[in-house]
């Protein structure tokens, strides 16, 4: 089988290159390299996606060019020449951004384990296809694709740039030529691994060819895995429906003669046969029909007879002429109708998990069911909706009704799409809906009045991942609603913060927090989608958009770039930290994630002990009411200073009440001095003295004279003293003292007042000038 | 603590509500065994509801009783927080006009704190049961008149108007109810009506909000659609 390697350079692919594909030299394939790039080359640069050449492939084919080729033989020296080529091919496509040589790294001792690696790696991640001609690489990848159920392919490049995928039969005749060679070559390490190899090989295929033929036999549409394996989608693609733009006629009931029950036999059709079935007992009643098992994990949902209709009966018949298939959609497979012919419902695969409404959609019933998820594991959840939804628009199929009761998820994180009698394709309408899922436009009309356009259809689809991962919550919550879905989705006021949009009316609860951590693009994806305001509120993320964005929160969640521990908990009890080196902490009494506060005016993160629940239990102050860590006697240091300490009256200081005595401390009382017995404050007091005594207790006692000297010696104070202690006060200088002075003698002495001056012509002044130069 | 929990309750279930208000004559007339399977009744209302698992995420009920007084037996609660009601002792007269403007009240509480909280919640259900004549004050009584009809009418309200034995005044009852007649119940067959209530609530909490939802026919001609 044939593809197009452009198929593999999509976004969501990547195709790889083996080394032999270079060192082919077989001239029947010359230039097929370049075919190859010139059928991808517009797509790669489209969407910024090389092909992918290993670091070890580049270091392989720089050994092989290095060598000298003076005395080689002929194959070796061209195969030198070759290598040679290809490292000049892979420069020039790498400098027209064809081709990545930067993946992987030099340690990886066997280039074939290296593929094997990587693609079971990444398996759920992307498709991936890799070109080589080694039949056990080949062989290794078609049985991990089988093992996985995943997209992967290995096929060698034909001539003219194509894929070449070879079918089972192929691969299993190949791979024994290459055994019997090995063997006769003795090499043993070929040989110890095709061996075993080949016989798992051989297992698996025989599983399939019997499984092909049980599923033939009961008349219903094949399901084989090697369908799978050889990527239908490109046949699928080009088996896509009509884009349909008419509304068809309205929609008219089907006159039904007996709807069958439990233990009845149905007819059932499909392009690969016919058949009849047994009902077993119901496992579900919807708002249509009822679903009854049939056995081989089969079931067949038949109508209430209201709702058999042209429209259901058309729909049904279009798509099981298709013959889709996919892993977790239920596609019908078959028509059923009752022993007269007539149309009651079809056959499709049994849908495995629960619904989204008992699940995932409630935190109680989400903690319940899946307790130890994380937030990779919703990721997981919404990347698989996204693959299936990207699958149904490529065929131009629209859901419609997307919502929580039409989508199931089992523990594996596979969500299984049901209820295909409600899509909307080739004009048929979808005629039901649900209000929280419809877009503004659509609002407030009968659905089956028109066509959902794919506008429409992208708001459910953005609804339905924002709920997901917010397990519950309507984007459109808002706290100050009257709870008016209709309303509030019209009015398009997405309350969630996002940079600097911060709207106050975030719904109370745990919700915002879940909200913070979300990763920032995807986050600025469901603003700009949800909000009015919000540039891609117009012309919202397709489904592949979507897986792209999802994809990288996948691999965001598990990177450096997400610098907070907590962002992979469902339900984070805090916001988010602002940056890598917010300070995270934990709270004093519970231990729960803290995270600093910014503060813009100081600049700094303010990091309070203890976290907002603890807070709230803290004790509160009797007096005042605020919450404090440590209280002492029932109250907070602030009312215990108050209670407990007083500004004194006299100095104002802050004392003690106790020691306050008529609001007053201690150096403030008053006292009486003990000298003159007036009143004074304690602290004016010294030696008991006011201070108007203290200060005359330094004056010197005019009326004693120092008997030397002649001058007063001695203070009041000493005096009182020595009176107090009844020794007799002294009565002249201490001995040696400096200022005991002799006196003038007395004849020298004039006494100016004893004479008064002479009536003389000099005056006063000249006189007392002679008289102070003479002395 | 209580008040806490409260809260959290509230704010950490996101599923849209439905506000049930039930508004009960405890009069003298509802004496023997007319009280007895009132009572009976509403625990078997609070019993299915409870292990619906729709309806039990949805539903948040309150109770009033009215005899000469209105009062408040149960605030609105969800259903795992609620006690299952005790005998009551009937006594006195029959003010419904009270009775019924107290469950209002209670209810614009409840709207208020789903509002602030940014909860979303259906079209809240009124049911009203009573054995006679209202008695009460006439001015209360028109006034209740009034407040239900105008939230009919713009829709903000569904009305259960049921009348309970053959004195029950149903004039007076189908003032409450401008679209559709009121009920009247088959003997003292409260356990089925109650059944009949918890099954639509159920159905309801399945639809979303502003969805005309199908109610179960049987036994209540009249009552087609919601």
């Amino acid at each position: 089988m044939l593809l197009d390697p452009a198929e593999y350079v999509r976004p969501g692919c990547r195709l790889f290159i083996d080394t032999n594909i270079f060192m082919d030299v077989d001239p029947a394939r010359k230039g097929r390299l370049k075919r190859l790039f010139e059928r991808c080359a517009e797509r790669i640069i489209a969407y910024h996606n090389p092909v992918i050449v290993p670091v070890k492939i580049i270091d392989e084919l720089t050994k092989q060019s290095r060598m000298g080729r003076a005395g080689l033989p002929e194959d070796r020296a061209s195969a030198v020449d070759k290598a040679k080529k290809a490292l000049e091919l892979l420069d020039d496509a790498e400098s027209m951004g064809l081709v990545r040589k930067d993946l992987g790294d030099h340690s990886n001792p066997y280039a074939d384990d290296l593929f094997v690696r990587v693609f079971e790696r990444f398996a759920d991640q992307f498709e991936m296809c890799l070109l080589t001609s080694d039949v056990t690489l080949l062989i290794r990848i078609r049985m991990l694709a089988g093992s996985t159920g995943h997209k992967l392919l290995a096929g060698q490049l034909t001539q003219d740039g194509m894929i070449q995928v070879a079918s089972f039969q192929d691969l299993l005749r190949r791979g024994q030529s290459k055994l019997r060679r090995k063997q006769e070559e003795g090499d043993r390490r070929e040989v110890e691994e095709l061996e075993p190899l080949l016989a798992d090989f051989q297992r698996l295929f025989a599983a399939e060819l019997a499984a092909e033929r049980r599923i033939r036999a009961a008349g219903t549409a094949r399901q084989a895995r090697t369908a799978r394996t050889a990527t239908t989608a490109r046949r699928g693609v080009a088996n896509a429906f009509r884009p349909a733009t008419e509304l068809r006629e309205p929609d008219r009931a089907l006159n039904v003669g007996h709807i069958p029950g439990e233990g009845e036999e149905v007819l059932i059709e499909s392009p690969l046969g016919s058949g009849t079935l047994f009902l077993g007992a119901p496992l579900g009643e919807g708002g249509e029909g009822t679903v009854f098992p049939v056995g081989g994990g089969w079931v067949v949902k038949i109508f209430d007879r209201e709702h058999i209709t042209q429209h259901r009966k058309e729909k049904v018949s279009l798509l099981v002429s298709r013959g889709f298939r996919h892993p977790g959609i239920c596609f019908p497979q078959a028509l059923v109708t009752n022993r007269a012919g007539q149309f009651v419902g079809y056959l499709m695969p049994e849908a495995k998990g629960r619904e989204f409404q008992r699940t995932i959609f409630n935190p109680r019933r989400f903690k319940q069911a899946y307790p130890d998820w994380k937030k990779t594991d919703l990721v997981d959840v919404c990347i698989s909706f996204l693959e299936k939804v990207a699958y149904l628009h490529t065929r131009n199929i629209v859901l419609g009704d997307i919502n929580p009761k039409n989508l199931m998820v089992d523990a594996g994180k596979e969500v299984w799409i049901i209820d295909a009698d409600s899509w909307q394709l080739e004009g048929y309408p979808c005629p039901v809906g649900t209000p929280m899922f419809t877009a503004p436009s659509a609002l407030g009309k009968p659905y089956s009045d028109s066509l959902r356009t794919m506008e429409e259809e992208r708001f459910a689809v953005a609804t339905m991942l924002f709920m997901i991962l917010i397990t519950g919550q309507f984007p459109y919550a808002r706290a100050g609603s009257d709870g008016d879905i209709v309303r509030l989705i019209q009015e398009g006021n997405f309350a969630f913060q996002y940079r600097e949009n911060s709207n106050r009316d975030q719904p109370d609860g745990n919700w915002k927090y879940m909200w913070s951590h979300l990763q920032p693009g995807i986050k600025g994806l469901f603003w700009n989608t949800f909000h009015r305001d919000g540039d891609r509120y117009g012309r919202r993320p397709s489904a592949e958009e979507w897986l792209r964005a999802f994809r990288g929160y996948k691999r965001w969640l598990d990177s450096g770039t997400n610098f907070d521990p907590i962002s992979n908990d469902v339900y984070p009890t805090r916001y988010r930290a602002m940056a890598a080196d917010t300070p995270i902490y934990e709270c004093a009494e519970c231990g729960t994630s803290m995270v600093g506060k910014w503060n813009p005016n100081t600049e700094t993160y303010s990091t309070p002990k203890h976290c907002r629940d603890c807070q709230q239990n803290l004790p509160k102050c009797l007096d005042c009411g605020k919450k404090a860590a440590t209280l002492s006697e029932g109250r907070c240091r602030e009312c215990n200073r108050q209670r407990k300490y007083g500004n004194c009256a006299g100095c104002g200081k802050q004392t003690r009440r106790d020691h306050l005595v008529d609001d007053r401390c201690s150096n403030c009382q008053l006292v009486t001095c003990g000298e003159c017995g007036q009143g004074a404050y304690k602290s004016q007091m010294s030696n008991g003295h006011c201070p108007a005594c203290e200060s005359r207790a330094h004056m010197l006692d005019s009326s004693r004279l120092c008997t030397r000297c002649g001058r007063p010696f001695i203070t009041l104070g000493n005096v009182a003293w020595h009176q107090r202690a009844y020794k007799p006060v002294p009565d002249s200088h201490k001995v040696g003292d400096p200022d005991c002075v002799a006196p003038v003698p007395a004849a020298e002495r004039y006494d100016w007042w004893a004479h008064p001056a002479p009536a003389a012509q000099e005056s006063l002044l000249s006189r007392l000038t002679q008289w102070w130069r003479d002395a | 603590m209580a008040l806490k929990v409260g809260s959290d309750d509230l704010v950490e279930n996101p599923t849209p509500r439905v506000p049930v208000s039930l508004c009960v004559d405890t009069s003298l007339s509802m004496e023997g065994d007319k009280i007895l399977e009132l009572v009976r009744g509403v625990n078997v209302f609070l019993d299915t509801v409870d292990g619906d698992d729709d309806a039990h995420d949805a539903a948040e009920i309150s109770i009033v009783e009215f005899n000469s007084v209105a009062r408040l037996i149960q605030d609105f609660a969800s259903v795992d927080r609620l006690q299952r009601v005790n005998a009551i002792t009937p006594a006195g007269a029959t003010c419904m006009g009270e009775g019924v403007n107290l469950a209002l009240d209670t209810l614009e509480n409840r709207k208020a704190m789903y509002s602030g909280s940014g909860v979303l919640y259906y079209q809240p259900w009124l049911v009203l049961m009573t054995d006679g004549q209202p008695n009460g004050s006439q001015a209360e009584f028109e006034r209740a008149v009034q407040r239900v009809v105008s939230m009919v009418t713009a829709k903000k309200l569904t009305v259960f108007p049921i009348g309970i034995g053959a004195d029950a005044d149903m004039a007076a009852l189908a003032r409450f109810s401008p679209n559709r007649p009121p009920l009247r119940l088959k003997g003292l067959n409260f356990k089925e009506f109650f059944e009949w209530l918890s099954r639509s609530v159920s159905r309801v909490s399945k639809s979303t909000p502003g969805d005309t939802v199908k109610l179960d026919l049987s036994g209540l001609a009249g009552w087609a659609e919601l």
